[in-house]
């Protein structure tokens, strides 16, 4: 391996992806650090030991661990090793990171979603700020997203939807559930806008990937046809072909290496067989995923930045962001429906693609005088895993195991007497002073390296939100004719939705990168995973993170070429 | 599924509402810390809730055959549904017990747990668990499940049960798919073959 490259990526992806391939299809040198291994398309099946219930794509929790602090009903807060509790924080530790397993379920920001503090005003315990860009700095590369990822779907003009650039999406939409139809028509009744939700899936061949398979088994399955748009399968096996760029898996980063002068000049990583190595670049990208990210600065000190790379102003870990919102769902007994409504309710495969943006800004006085922040709901299916649905069976209601031939006549109630259709909401997780990353200071990695210690405190506003959002949710599922309805706000942050900790922003005190995400003391320093984002916006996160490690990889490469 | 809950999977079905959740943790929280801290432990250790006189069980027992009709007990086949015989469970918790994968502590406590219900059965029935019919095994094995650690480690036998029923042939339950076609379940594809079941990828 050669030992200087002009950039090196520490990441390998949503964030990290799009860098490597603009700056290798531009002729620079590349180097991707990736710490998990290289799963090729060829191993990815639909095995749900492999994909959900032994840590193949993650690290074991015993070598590698997050520390979670849980606020206690008196307000104090707990901290708890994920090794103890079993709650893993991992997403996807591998080529091609977590957007290997991601559902691709795409929603572009929207332009309200760029000024929320000049829009909605302060919040009291909201950290909530405008960002230092608008909605038109980024278009162009959501639609670059939509091209070189592939987003199928097909645009129609309603009233809270983005300006786009395209007349219409570059893949049709993907195929699409019976079910699908049922839930336009009880939006309809219900005067609500079913909106057509757009896919990171490929609905035709693109560029040596196949289209979509429609298993029925997408979020948390890696894909065997390549049509997901993950970062590996979409850009770095592109960036390879071009010759300028390097992909080193097994290589996990414990710390940049600063001079004097306040530049990074090395990156420091173990190998699989444990060795350190050092590698030099002009420039450095991070995209570990918001919490690694944060870490590796907070483990980076050095001559000019004694409490962390990039952090002399304290700014590093603050303000992590997740998915605010919840989830609800309802069943579809067979027995009340029609042969022909039984027959295409069991269809597995095709996507539901229905969300609902109405409430994306809420004016309902019986909410707020003012108008407000609002969301999103998406409609999906339940996740076709049978284990764990099975696994649940085991208990009655009382809390009780049931075993023997009750658990079986239960098995057989749960699996064939009815389909359960969910709806997750999707609010923003406002910025707040109880919701950050910092070093555990005694729990540590297999590599002797302090490990994440995360606060996960929500703003109660967002839970209201969220309940707001859940009950239009219901509304719909009881529209359709849907029995055992349920749902609501959560306040746990869903670990695979994750953001800030390195919130950009033109004032160094209270921000970590500039507007271009180059951080504001570190002159060879950028972060391009969702760390930059000081708001989060109330829609998943990856389309944006794609878009904008696109033109911040521009901006790279306009430097490099002078 | 968009969001992810970071524990595997929840107790009853209104997990996601917020109670639901907490309960969850707090359950889960309390079963791993029960886990690790019987790392090393006695069997007698273990389970102290039944810490009983000492018995006349012989030193030496068969695990495995125990293991076996506790398994047939908890999901018993019939004529026209599959049970612990028929999925071929007892195979698969071997794959289970051997497969570093799994946390160590817990393959361990499978295997002592087998011990703690024979020691279990010569105490209070004078005989191995093997011996007694069906209704007496309903009894200890009830008996059992209001030790917090006896409820762990049925729950675990259950959760190997589950997968043994619904998981993938490849790795040795489910034979033929017979889990799937009796829960009318659809599987995805493509399927793993035998050289690409998780312990065999090589990267
Ligand atoms: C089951 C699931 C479903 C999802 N569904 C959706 C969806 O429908 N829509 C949506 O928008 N988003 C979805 N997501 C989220 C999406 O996957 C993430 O937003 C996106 O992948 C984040 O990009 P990232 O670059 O920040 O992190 P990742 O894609 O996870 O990449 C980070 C990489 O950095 C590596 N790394 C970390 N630390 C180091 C280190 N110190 N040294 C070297 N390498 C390191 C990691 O191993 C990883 O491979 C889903 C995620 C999951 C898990
Ligand atoms: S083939 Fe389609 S359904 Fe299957 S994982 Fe890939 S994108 Fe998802």
């Amino acid at each position: 391996m050669n030992n200087e490259y002009d950039v090196c990526v520490i990441g390998s992806g949503a964030g990290g992806g799009p860098v490597a391939w603009t700056l290798a299809r531009a002729g620079h040198s590349v180097l991707v650090l990736e710490k998990g291994p290289w799963f090729h398309t060829q191993d990815f099946y639909k095995d749900e030991l492999a994909c959900c219930r032994r840590s193949v794509y993650t690290p074991e929790l015993k070598n590698e661990q997050h520390v979670l602090e849980d606020e206690n009903e008196d307000g104090s807060w707990t901290a708890t090793p994920t090794s103890e509790s079993g709650r893993d924080f991992w997403n996807g530790n591998c080529v091609g990171g977590s957007s290997n397993f991601m559902s691709g379920f795409f929603h572009r920001l929207k332009p309200v979603d760029f000024h929320q503090l000049s829009e909605f005003g302060p919040l009291a315990g909201s950290n909530r700020v405008d960002w230092p860009i608008d909605y038109e700095d980024l278009e162009p590369y959501y639609d670059k997203v939509e091209k070189i990822i592939g987003v199928s779907g097909k645009f129609s003009q309603h009233s809270n939807a983005e300006p786009r650039s395209s007349a219409d999406f570059p893949f049709p939409p993907t195929q699409e559930h019976a079910i699908s139809g049922w839930i336009d028509d009880a939006c309809a009744q219900l005067d609500y806008h079913a909106l057509q939700v757009p896919r990171a899936i490929l609905s035709r061949p693109h560029n040596k990937r196949r289209s979509c398979e429609y298993s029925g088994y997408c979020g948390s399955y890696g894909c065997a046809s390549n049509a997901k748009g993950s970062s590996r399968a979409a850009l770095l096996n592109d960036a390879v072909n071009t010759g300028h760029c390097h992909i080193q898996p097994h290589s996990k980063v414990d710390k940049l290496i600063s001079n004097a002068k306040g530049q990074v000049t090395a990156a420091r990583y173990f190998d699989r067989q444990g060795e350190v190595h050092q590698v030099r670049a002009k420039i450095f990208v991070v995209a570990c995923q918001a919490i690694e990210s944060s870490r590796l600065l907070l483990n980076s000190s050095g001559p000019r930045c004694p409490q962390g790379l990039a952090n002399n102003h304290g700014q590093v870990g603050r303000n992590l962001l997740f998915s605010a919102g919840g989830s609800g769902s309802g069943d579809f007994a067979y027995q009340d429906l029609s042969a022909e409504k039984q027959q295409q309710l069991k269809v597995v495969g095709p996507f539901v693609n229905r969300a609902l943006d109405d409430w994306y800004v809420i004016h309902d006085p019986a909410f707020r005088q003012q108008a407000h922040k609002g969301g999103i709901v998406e409609f999906l299916f339940q996740h076709p895993n049978p284990t764990g649905k099975a696994n649940s069976v085991k208990w009655n209601s009382d809390g009780k195991l049931r075993w023997g031939l009750p658990l079986k006549r239960q098995l057989e109630s749960w699996f064939t007497t009815d389909r359960t259709l969910n709806f997750e909401v999707f609010n923003d997780w406002q910025p707040n002073d109880n919701c950050f990353v910092t070093l555990d200071p005694k729990v540590k990695d297999q590599w002797g390296t302090p490990v994440a210690r995360v606060r996960t405190g929500i703003h109660p506003f967002d839970l209201q939100v969220g309940d707001y959002l859940a009950e239009k949710g219901k509304a719909v599922l009881k529209q359709m004719g849907a029995v055992r309805i349920r749902g609501g706000a959560s306040s746990s942050p869903p670990p695979n939705l994750v953001a800030g900790g390195c919130r950009f922003g033109s004032d160094p005190k209270t921000s970590v990168l500039n507007a271009d995400c180059r951080a504001h003391d570190v002159d060879n320093l950028y972060v391009t995973d969702a760390s930059f984002m000081p708001t989060g916006g109330a829609v998943p996160y990856t389309w944006t993170i794609y878009a904008n490690a696109f033109r911040v990889a521009d901006i790279i490469s306009a430097r490099m070429t002078g | 599924m968009i969001r992810r809950n970071s524990v595997p999977e929840s107790q009853n079905e209104m997990s996601d509402s917020q109670s639901g959740l907490q309960q969850w943790h707090s359950q889960l929280l309390s079963r791993r810390r029960f886990l690790l801290g019987l790392a090393g432990g006695s069997v007698a250790a273990l389970f102290p809730a039944v810490c009983l006189p000492l018995s006349s069980k012989p030193a030496t027992i068969d695990e495995w055959a125990i293991l076996g009709q506790v398994q047939q007990h908890l999901l018993p086949d019939e004529a026209d549904s599959p049970g612990a015989v028929k999925i071929h469970a007892l195979d698969y918790l071997r794959f289970v017990v051997q497969d570093p994968w799994v946390d160590a502590d817990e393959r361990q406590f499978i295997v002592q747990g087998s011990h703690w219900l024979e020691d279990l059965a010569h105490s209070r029935e004078q005989t191995s668990f093997l011996l007694l019919d069906q209704a007496r095994r309903e009894q200890l094995l009830q008996q059992i499940a209001d030790s917090s650690a006896g409820e762990n480690w049925l729950s675990t036998l259950l959760l190997y049960l589950m997968e043994a029923l619904l998981t993938d042939p490849a790795y040795g339950g489910n034979p033929a798919g017979t889990g799937w076609q009796w829960l009318q379940h659809t599987p995805g594809y493509p399927r793993p073959p035998a050289d690409k079941i998780y312990p065999k990828l090589n990267v």
